[in-house]
């Protein structure tokens, strides 16, 4: 059964590229929130596998977003890849913070699905013929 | 060897549903981008002209921080780099040297011009 991944980002164009890179190169079930707030109340609803969160956006930030879902008991479990620009990321400080590793923007859509299964440990390389993602474990 | 040749051309076909579903979501967010482009060069327009309001830098940033975000993911690498060198000079604050950041914004004006040439089908894309 594919993982499912829970893409949070405020800006469209990164939500449906990482969305169509992590379904098609993947194989993986891929649902979207637009913005920090959205993404935890998803999270706890739909209890992903895993979580791409965007670090930089209005309101309700991805700083503050990572702290909600690492304190909640149904989503702390979750691991949690920051996405941010080179300019802003700071590895060290977010992995202590809880997430699981940091994805940086831009990223190149074929390689997204191989670079989650890195972070997360997860069987990169598939059973099956051509399957580049980590789903189909 | 056979599984190698199979392989090999699932990858291809993969890639080319990728590609496909790229250039989809570029045509449809590249008046969006043109839009950050215009923030962006009002805002310099504005700092020629005296001190802009904080919500306007907020917005330039955001703008800089965007294009820089989205350009790379579609093949758009030059215009991605351009886009953060603006990012980083906005998020300079006061020392920001206006002829730079002009000449920046003109830079990406045309990169993202070149992106228009082709109806839709960006020359520039190196995915």
């Amino acid at each position: 059964m594919a993982k499912t991944v829970l893409v949070i980002d405020d800006d469209r164009d990164i939500r449906e590229v990482a969305k169509a890179s992590l379904e098609l190169v993947g194989g993986f079930t891929v649902i979207v929130a637009e913005s920090g707030r959205r993404g935890v109340a998803v999270a706890q609803e739909a209890r992903p596998d895993a979580i791409i969160l965007d670090l930089m956006m209005p309101d309700f930030d991805g700083h503050q977003a990572l702290a909600q879902l690492k304190d909640g008991p149904d989503t702390a479990h979750i691991p949690v890849i920051m996405l941010t620009a080179k300019v802003q990321a700071n590895k060290l400080e977010l992995v202590g913070k809880g997430a699981a590793g940091v994805l940086v923007k831009p990223f190149d859509p074929m390689q997204l699905s191989n670079q989650v299964c890195e972070i997360l440990g997860w069987n990169a390389g598939g059973k099956d013929p051509g399957h580049s993602g980590c789903a189909k474990e | 060897m056979q599984a190698e040749r199979i392989q090999a051309t699932v990858a291809a076909q993969k890639s080319d549903e990728v590609r496909s579903a790229l250039e989809k979501v570029w045509l449809s967010s590249r008046p969006e981008a043109l839009g950050r482009l215009v923030t962006l060069r009002r805002f310099t327009d504005s700092l020629r002209s005296g001190t802009p309001d904080q919500d306007s830098w907020e917005r330039a940033l955001s703008a800089a921080h965007r294009l820089s975000g989205s350009l790379g993911m579609f093949g758009f690498s030059e215009a991605s780099v351009c886009a953060a060198e603006i990012e980083a000079l906005l998020a300079g604050g006061s020392t920001l040297d206006v002829a730079t950041l002009a000449r920046l914004v003109e830079r990406m004006r045309g990169l993202l011009e070149r992106t228009q040439a082709s109806s839709g089908k960006p020359e520039q894309r190196d995915l």
